[in-house]
């Protein structure tokens, strides 16, 4: 990755090459030690339906450019990084929860035992050691590809450059987000409208705040 | 003289003249080539120590890299220099770390000190538990000779060890895993061409998959290379009364008929060799038995194969059509467990025979030579026991047996019966055929027929439960192991070591080092007067660029081309070519080409209950593994909303799962995912164990409903002959508690 250019990490992911066997799921869980009966990543699929074939679609965070979380967070302690990662300062969460119902994802989720809000953050952790973040390394079939969309060289801009990519949009909300799927996957209408606890309903200008 | 004989005689020549290089082996300096610390990641200098291994939470050892902080293992991750898993590690390997640091493990050797499967334990030390059970088999040993004592050692590599023990200590009786899964798969490839083919499925531009579930089933580098080549426009057709993950994302989807595919076979064949669409070079040069295939195969149309497998007569004529456009770079796929019928055998060589007129032998995008690196290996000359019976126990029970890997189905027969001569002792390592042999209530039987039991393994696994004396193993992670060879379909093929990335945990040893005690209370230490670090080098002593390799990545990798490399060369069959004929099935009563019996109906009210996989479970290895049990902690029963309604079985409903073999309650799940005929469940649940904490009380055993029928050429279990009936027994608590797929 070029570093005197500001950086926007982001994924694109290959609907057709998963299979859903979820290694990707279990590589994030042991990497980020995320606690029992809880998952920062996922496989969707589109049930049989009467073509008779599934389609399996892997998502996560998706690091949006304009994130409703980081709007309805009331402290502040979500809020993205230069290279565009969306991130949260457990030292400041208050474990409200208003970014929780407020990802169009359901991407994020209190931890149990902290109380603070989590979530994937393309394993910070790792890419500062020089390391793609579990899910990608793991896959078998690299469905998902991950780099900075701001690099030209990338494989992430190639795709973006030859391929025709689609994202998954809340209704109503725009959050931009930065994963990006191949054009062809089924599930694109399942993102739902950002709300805040109790299923309160904000005008849309209130989720631009951020 | 029977054939193990003849192997065992022929070894102590062979041994005699590699005695003086096996000496040199053996005192060589140990040296530090095996340090196996891999270069620090960039980024993580001095925090994070790195160990190369392999994966062993199924039998596919891909490659890894263990990260560990503080002499805690804290990620797996996959090994991107290892070309047959190419930097992948799925769900279970993942949770590698699961098993590692389960708190259910095995912690020190149990001695059972109640009824046998009633659980209750006494610890002993290692002392007492080494003691005790050279005492037992030197007891049996006297008494019912030393082929009294059975050995059952699973996928592992160290499982050579209890094999050179079995066979130094005396007994025949070794038996592996092989039997309840694909020995008729290898019967029917290596009599038909001599080799049990690899394919190359990269390279394949059609593939047809029947009895094989390579999306969920996985296999490295097939699943993945399969996706690769249907990206590059190769087509795959799935013939499976599940609509497996594989069958979900082929380009086509066949429910067949369970137990028919040797119809749809024959019709290929019969389009094939009637239309002239075989590849007629390979066929006339390579092949024998060609003119008595095309006579044989006359009455095998199409249209007759339609009304056996419930898939359309034009379909058959334009798959065979589109696979012989796509020759030689077109296959069907060998698949790996083959334990489904009683002609398990002649169902594979009907798939061997039909990839033999695709002419795809040896070609890219085909079936290719398996190649292995010879490694070398310290010799033994095994004492000779006069009072040993003539043969195994299981010899004869089977028209073509594996005399090296034998039958689990009629060793077990053999051991309740007590003939042709009683077997009192069982030591079993890391295989747990209580879930994974077919009828559950008959491996009891077995077991209560015994005077010792010893089981080595993780966990206290079903296996284990019925034990009289369990030891513990330690995990993968926590191992020293020999060099073992992999092959990585056309990619590669090659070697891997484990180190460990940890020390044993608790008072875990290996079972190297076990048997090795024992060896010496039996006073066959003589036989084991080596370490682990002296065995490596024996094996190493001749592939010093393997050793480097080792070193240095954690895998060789032999890149050499896998396709192309046996033109000219014989085919290690009789006639020297590939043999769609097999003329020597004639004297052990086999058909020499494979001949179609119509299966009959399901009666109404029954279903064909069949045995498959999910990515997630290996049989019942890893079903109580905790980062797993996140997954699915579960099974349910798969049945169609046709009968489903009949039998007013709603989701979630409690079913009762009932055979002449046993019966089993568990969840439904009601699904179009199964053909109507046909009920599915997995394996590994619904276990009798308590010591696997996270899944007791959970689900059901399917091998306590299977009846344990075989394949009539090897004797490899035959899962997919039981008809089952499904009563609905309660209501369900909640409609949504089966585990979603």
């Amino acid at each position: 990755m070029n570093k005197s250019r500001k950086q926007r990490l982001a994924m694109v992911i290959d609907t057709s090459k998963c299979f859903d066997c979820k290694a990707c799921m279990v590589a994030c869980k042991v990497e980020n030690r995320v606690p029992k009966g809880f998952w920062r990543n996922w496989v969707r699929n589109d049930g049989v339906g009467d073509r008779r074939r599934t389609q399996y679609q892997p998502g996560q965070c998706m690091q949006c450019a304009e994130p409703s979380c980081v709007a309805a967070c009331p402290v502040g302690a979500t809020y993205p990084l230069d290279n565009g990662l969306v991130v949260i300062d457990p030292k400041m969460c208050i474990g409200c929860g208003n970014c929780v119902t407020a990802c169009p994802y359901g991407a994020r989720y209190r931890d149990p035992a902290t109380h603070l809000a989590d979530k994937c953050d393309f394993c910070r952790h790792r890419l500062a050691r020089g390391q793609e973040p579990a899910c990608v390394e793991t896959c078998p079939t690299k469905a998902r590809v991950f780099g900075d969309m701001n690099d030209p060289d990338s494989e992430v801009s190639k795709l973006a450059k030859q391929k025709k990519l689609v994202r998954i949009h809340a209704p109503q909300v725009e959050t931009k987000p930065y994963i990006f799927y191949l054009a062809g996957t089924d599930l694109l209408d399942w993102a739902r409208t950002p709300v805040l606890p109790g299923n309160v309903h904000m005008p849309p200008g209130f989720w631009k705040q951020g | 003289m029977s054939e193990i004989t003849r192997r065992l005689m022929t070894r102590r020549q062979m041994l005699k003249l590699s005695a003086a290089a096996s000496a040199a082996a053996m005192i060589g300096p140990a040296t530090g080539l095996f340090s196996g610390r891999a270069a620090a990641a960039p980024g993580q200098a001095g925090a994070v120590k790195s160990v190369f291994s392999a994966c062993d939470m199924c039998f596919n050892k891909c490659g890894l890299i263990a990260r560990v902080q503080q002499g805690v293992v804290t990620k797996l991750d996959p090994n991107p220099r290892y070309l047959k898993s190419r930097g992948m590690l799925c769900a279970r390997g993942n949770a590698g770390i699961g098993q590692l640091y389960d708190p259910n493990r095995l912690k020190y050797p149990l001695l059972r000190a109640g009824e046998r499967g009633q659980g209750k334990w006494q610890r002993l030390s290692w002392d007492q538990a080494l003691d005790l059970a050279a005492e037992k088999l030197q007891a049996i040993a006297e008494k019912y000779t030393r082929c009294g004592v059975l050995f059952m050692a699973g996928t592992d590599t160290q499982s050579t060890f209890v094999h050179r023990f079995a066979e130094v200590f005396g007994s025949y009786n070794v038996i592996s895993h092989e039997s309840n899964c694909l020995i008729s798969r290898n019967r029917a490839y290596l009599d038909t061409f001599g080799a049990m083919p690899i394919p190359d499925t990269l390279n394949c531009k059609y593939i047809l998959m029947a009895g094989a579930n390579r999306f969920e089933a996985l296999v490295t580098p097939d699943s993945m290379d399969i996706v690769t080549a249907m990206h590059a426009g190769a087509k795959l057709v799935v013939l499976d009364p599940r609509y497996t993950k594989t069958a979900a994302l082929a380009n086509e989807w066949y429910p067949i008929k369970p137990g028919t595919d040797l119809a749809f076979f024959l019709a290929m064949a019969h389009v094939l060799v009637n239309e002239e669409l075989y590849h007629k070079k390979f066929v006339a040069e390579r092949t024998s038995g060609f003119d008595q295939l095309a006579a044989h195969v006359q009455k095998y149309t199409p249209e007759w194969a339609a009304a056996e497998c419930d898939i359309k007569a034009v379909d058959i004529r334009r798959i065979t059509r589109e696979m012989a456009a796509a020759k030689p770079a077109a296959m069907v796929y060998p698949g790996r467990r083959t334990s489904d019928y009683e002609n398990s055998t002649q169902i594979r060589r009907a798939m061997a025979i039909v990839n033999a007129l695709l002419g795809n032998w040896d070609q890219k995008g085909g079936l290719t030579l398996p190649r292995q690196i010879k490694t070398g290996h310290i010799g033994y000359d095994a004492p000779f026991y006069d009072d040993n019976p003539e043969d195994r126990v299981d010899a004869g029970r089977a028209q073509m047996m594996f005399s090296e890997e034998g039958s689990f189905k009629y060793t077990r027969d053999a051991v309740i019966e007590g003939k042709p001569y009683p077997i009192k002792g069982w030591f079993t390592y890391k295989t747990n055929p209580m879930q994974t042999g077919a009828n559950r209530a008959k491996t009891v039987e077995m077991i209560n027929q015994l005077d010792f039991m010893i089981t080595v393994d993780i966990n206290l696994s079903d296996t284990a439960w019925m034990a009289d004396l369990v030891l513990p193993a330690p995990t993968s992670l926590e191992r020293e192991d020999p060099v073992s060879s992999f092959q990585g379909s056309s990619a590669c093929s090659g070697m891997v070591m484990r180190n460990p990335a940890v020390s044993p945990m608790f008072e875990s040893r290996p079972v190297f080092w076990i048997v090795k005690q024992l060896a010496r209370r039996l006073k066959l230490g003589e036989f084991f007067d080596f370490t682990m670090a002296d065995f490596r080098q024996a094996q190493l002593k001749k592939i010093p660029e393997v050793a480097a390799a080792l070193a240095k990545e954690g895998v060789y990798n032999d890149t050499r081309p896998s396709w192309g490399v046996h033109q000219g060369k014989d085919f290690r069959t009789p006639s020297k070519k590939v043999e769609l004929y097999v003329g020597r099935y004639l004297k052990h009563g086999v058909d020499p080409l494979p001949v179609y019996h119509p299966r009959q109906e399901v009666p109404e009210g029954k279903f064909r209950i069949v045995v498959g996989r999910n990515a997630y479970i290996s049989q019942s290895a890893s079903t109580n593994n905790a980062l797993l049990c996140e997954i699915q902690d579960d099974n349910c029963l798969w049945i169609h909303p046709r009968p489903a309604a009949k039998l007013a079985i709603g989701p979630g409903d409690l079913v009762e799962v009932a055979s002449p073999a046993g019966t089993q309650k568990l969840k439904a799940r009601v699904t179009e995912e199964i053909r109507p005929d046909t009920v599915y469940m997995d394996t590994g649940y619904g276990v009798i164990s308590k010591g696997l904490r996270n899944i007791y009380g959970k689900g059901a055993c399917i091998a306590a409903v299977l009846e344990d029928r075989a394949d009539r050429v090897t004797g490899n279990m035959a899962m997919h002959e039981t008809l089952v009936s499904v009563t609905k027994v309660a209501d369900s608590a909640a409609a949504a508690t089966c585990p979603k797929r």
